[in-house]
């Protein structure tokens, strides 16, 4: 859950924040995409350090430092396997080539994690499905998507009630086999199933008192306007994409840093 | 042209939802009238969620069934126009203020309706700033929803049906979750939508005490059918009305009680204030150097029973508590609980009194302080071996009941605190017949009402026979009848030797069982003492967001009279008025 709680928007005034939602997901979709062109540690560090003085800007570090505490488990998971694997795969030796391939997936994992970051603590969800909109995704989608995110504190809290609730009949929930423990689970997955099949009727009744598809063209509280400073970092952005294909495939790079990855 | 003065017509309505072997609603012929403020009240199940739907067309369109009759509403044939057009005209706000936000912050939830309807976005920041200012939420605006309180998301769903300017808004309890006095600002809101705006209210309430300075006229619903419609004076003075078993209001109720002993009584009271003027004229009149003479009789104080000396049952020394957010819950609570006692926490909504009682069974274990249950600490002890001997009730019973009969629910706990069988079939016979759920025992929960299912989660903890029992918000969304029933049930508890602690916003619930009374306010206790000492202290009450039980406020007032200050409840109104009605007399 912690990985998650690291992703949720909050709003701050920052440059990043404002940057128009579609910009802001080429910019991080061409983070992406270097960190899969390349494969070996420097460069991938590099991409890793550029992406921090963003992150900053966007003053989302508390949150960021958060997601990658989350993400923790599954970096040393990566790390861990690729070790293994590199170590029965070329003969059972540890050279400094495996152990710096290892690490340089683990920093891809955590660069990656660190561009959706990037993208998901600063675009308010509001934005995201104005976007999503203009995209010509229909409206019933977006809207359920941010349905979705109303609703994870709402069913977090309930949860977290039914709990007490059955604790407080005497139900513990630690010990017993796998089976037994599944089984443990259901008094509390029931009432929280039950009710929000409930709640899902009284918001379709709000939703009807409210006019929902009343007309054919609903209008947006809210518009999506390119300002000089998207344009300004639309063309930084293609500027690095390009830079970054130049290096990639026209500038013959040391052998070193262009080790494929052998699992990846 | 002037506009036409019906805004809602009714005739002859019958409905009966998909798959019920009865109708919902039966005949109602009812007709209202453009700017009235009208409350639509009667025991629940009666029918007046379901009427309700009628007004905006969510049955026939949304509920399919069988309707007949017809239902105008703003010259529009309900039966033809879909709901989505009749938003305009009439805005419904339901009882649970979480099921109606939609959107992640304020601004945009109060534009969902306006963004359905395709209005130009000049014309929406309009509309918003207005409806954000007459509800006072401007400064909440770019809030997300489940960082306000109760009462700022109940006004923001007021705000987001305002935004479409209706000129009917319909009610459904809107004030259950709130403590008194952030009900009574939503109930302000709403009655100066009503003077100011000419706007149409129909509000459905069961706290009457709580709504009868606003209205203009009362319809009552039993079993479907409309039983009384009239102005309020008259409707709550009815035998009708008392046979549907709707509270009326406090003062009401206790002015047609002395009506008998009081010669030419005038017009019936609604509020503290009109009775406190009619009962004034009435004993100076014939006092004059009478009431000084005036035997002084006190009510029987209810002695402290026996069980309240000795040691406590429950108590906590110094407690803090912070949630995980941050929010400092509890800031320094110490608290005695006697074995045998009746305890009601009291306090507005985060005051931390939900928090401190999640202590007692030790779901919740504290930063800093101590918790002993019979002299013990319970630092090591498990929330399961606690709940053996403290039950805890929570509010709403569906975060609890899943199982597939009542029986079985019931013995849940049972099961889990390893009752040998005999011993769970003869205490689950017990509680079903305890709690009058015995025809209801291989039923599923789910088929049952709501009155009935908080009875099953009551009994399903009764069951195990715990020492004390603590429920949480035992009356939210219960009537009149189903309070009082409860109030018995909480007595007969009391006479076998239960410990009870109740948590609750209820002030003429806690009146009428004057149980020992502990204020909160921004997690500490403020005041802790018998009822009718702090219930008749308005500064203490003040302070906890708790306004005095209608009772009280009439008795402060008339302190000249040599009456006593702390009376609180109409029983003992009644006992000492009607004595000095009759001697004034004499």
């Amino acid at each position: 859950m912690s990985m998650l709680e690291g992703l949720r928007f909050t709003a701050i005034p920052s440059p990043i924040h404002r940057l128009d939602p579609r910009v802001k997901f080429l910019l991080v979709s061409i983070l992406f995409v270097s960190t899969i062109l390349f494969s070996s540690l420097l460069p991938l560090l590099i991409i890793f350090l550029a992406q921090i003085p963003l992150i900053l800007l966007a003053r989302v570090q508390r949150a960021w430092l958060k997601t990658l505490r989350g993400a923790v488990t599954l970096g040393i998971i990566i790390f861990a396997s690729n070790l293994l694997a590199n170590y029965f795969y070329q003969g059972r030796t540890v050279t400094t080539g495996i152990l710096e391939l290892s690490l340089a997936m683990t920093v891809r994992f955590i660069a990656l994690i660190t561009s959706f970051s990037i993208f998901f603590l600063t675009t308010s969800p509001d934005k995201l499905s104005l976007a999503l909109e203009k995209a010509h995704i229909p409206y019933e989608l977006c809207f359920a998507f941010i349905t979705a995110i109303r609703f994870v504190p709402v069913l977090a809290e309930e949860a977290q009630t039914i709990m007490d609730a059955q604790k407080a009949r005497g139900l513990e929930l630690e010990g017993g086999n796998f089976l037994q423990r599944i089984r443990n689970y259901l008094p509390i997955l029931l009432p929280l199933i039950i009710n929000s099949i409930r709640r899902s009727l009284e918001l379709a009744e709000a939703m009807e008192s409210r006019a929902f598809g009343a007309v054919e063209k609903r209008t947006n509280l809210y518009e999506l306007e390119m300002t000089k400073r998207d344009y300004l970092a639309l063309a930084l952005s293609l500027a690095v994409l390009i830079l970054v294909l130049y290096i990639r495939f026209r500038v013959p790079l040391p052998k070193y840093l262009l080790t494929p990855s052998r699992i990846l | 042209m002037k506009e036409p003065l019906t805004i809602v017509e009714i005739r002859d309505l019958t409905y009966t939802y998909p798959g019920a072997d009865r109708p919902a609603l039966r005949e109602v012929n009812l007709s209202i009238e453009r700017g009235e403020f009208l409350l639509l009240t009667g025991p629940s199940g009666c029918g007046k969620t379901t009427l309700c739907r009628c007004l905006n067309g969510l049955i026939p369109h949304f509920y399919s069934g069988r309707l007949e009759g017809e239902v105008w509403v703003a010259g529009l044939p309900v039966r033809e126009t879909p709901t989505s057009s009749l938003a305009k005209h009439v805005g419904l706000i339901f009882q649970n203020p979480d099921n109606q936000i939609f959107a992640l912050t304020v601004e945009k939830d109060v534009a969902f309706g306006l963004e359905n309807l395709g209005y130009e976005r000049e014309e929406m920041r309009r509309r918003i700033d207005w409806a954000l200012r007459v509800t006072g939420i401007e400064d909440l605006r770019y809030r997300a929803p489940h960082e306000l309180s109760g009462g700022q998301k109940q006004r923001l769903a007021i705000a987001s049906v305002l935004a479409m300017r209706p000129e009917i808004i319909v009610l459904d309890e809107p004030t259950s979750f709130l403590d008194p006095v952030g009900a009574e600002s939503i109930l302000g809101i709403i009655d100066r939508l009503n003077r100011e705006l000419n706007m149409t209210i129909i509000l459905i309430e069961h706290r009457l005490d709580l709504v009868a300075p606003y209205l203009d006229r009362v319809v009552i619903l039993n079993d479907g059918g409309i039983v009384q419609d009239g102005p309020p004076e008259e409707v709550f003075t009815s035998e009708e009305t008392r046979l549907a078993g709707v509270g009326v209001p406090r003062v009401t109720d206790l002015w047609c009680r002395l009506r008998e002993a009081w010669d030419r009584p005038g017009p019936p009271p609604l509020t503290a204030s009109e009775f406190v003027k009619a009962i004034r004229d009435r004993l100076s009149r014939s006092s004059g150097s009478a009431a000084g003479d005036m035997p002084f009789k006190t009510i029987m104080r209810r002695k402290a029973p026996e069980a309240a000396r000795g040691n406590p049952i429950i108590e906590v020394r110094d407690l803090h508590f912070s949630y995980p957010n941050g929010v400092k819950a509890l800031k320094g609570v110490s608290l005695k609980i006697m074995r045998g006692e009746f305890l009601a926490i009291m306090g507005e909504n985060g005051a931390g009194k939900t928090t401190l009682v999640k202590h007692f069974n030790g779901l919740l274990r504290p930063d800093r302080g101590e918790v002993y249950v019979d002299g013990k600490n319970i630092a090591d002890m498990t929330v399961a071996s606690l709940a053996r001997r403290v039950g805890l009730v929570f509010q709403n019973p569906d975060d609890q009941l899943f199982s597939e009969s009542v029986e079985e629910e019931i013995a849940f706990a049972m099961r889990n605190f390893a009752f040998d069988r005999d011993t769970i079939e003869k205490r689950t016979t017990w509680a079903l017949d305890f709690l009058g759920l015995s025809r209801h025992r291989k039923a599923s929960p789910f088929t049952l009402s709501g009155g009935e299912r908080k009875r099953v989660a009551l009994a399903s903890v009764l069951a195990w026979d715990p020492e004390v029992i603590v429920l949480d918000e035992p009356t939210i969304g219960q009537d009149y009848a189903q309070k009082e029933r409860l109030r018995g049930l909480l007595m007969r508890l009391r006479e076998q030797g239960k410990t009870i602690v109740i948590v609750t916003h209820d002030v003429e619930f806690v009146a009428e069982c004057k149980p020992r009374v502990a204020l909160m306010a921004e997690g500490r206790i403020t005041a802790d003492g018998p009822a009718e000492e702090i219930l008749t202290d308005p500064e203490l009450l003040r302070r906890a967001s708790v306004n005095p039980p209608e009772i009280a406020k009439v008795f402060i007032q008339l302190s000249e009279f040599s009456l006593p200050r702390d009376v609180i409840n109409v029983d003992d109104a009644y006992d000492l008025l009607v004595d000095r009605l009759r001697g004034c007399e004499g």
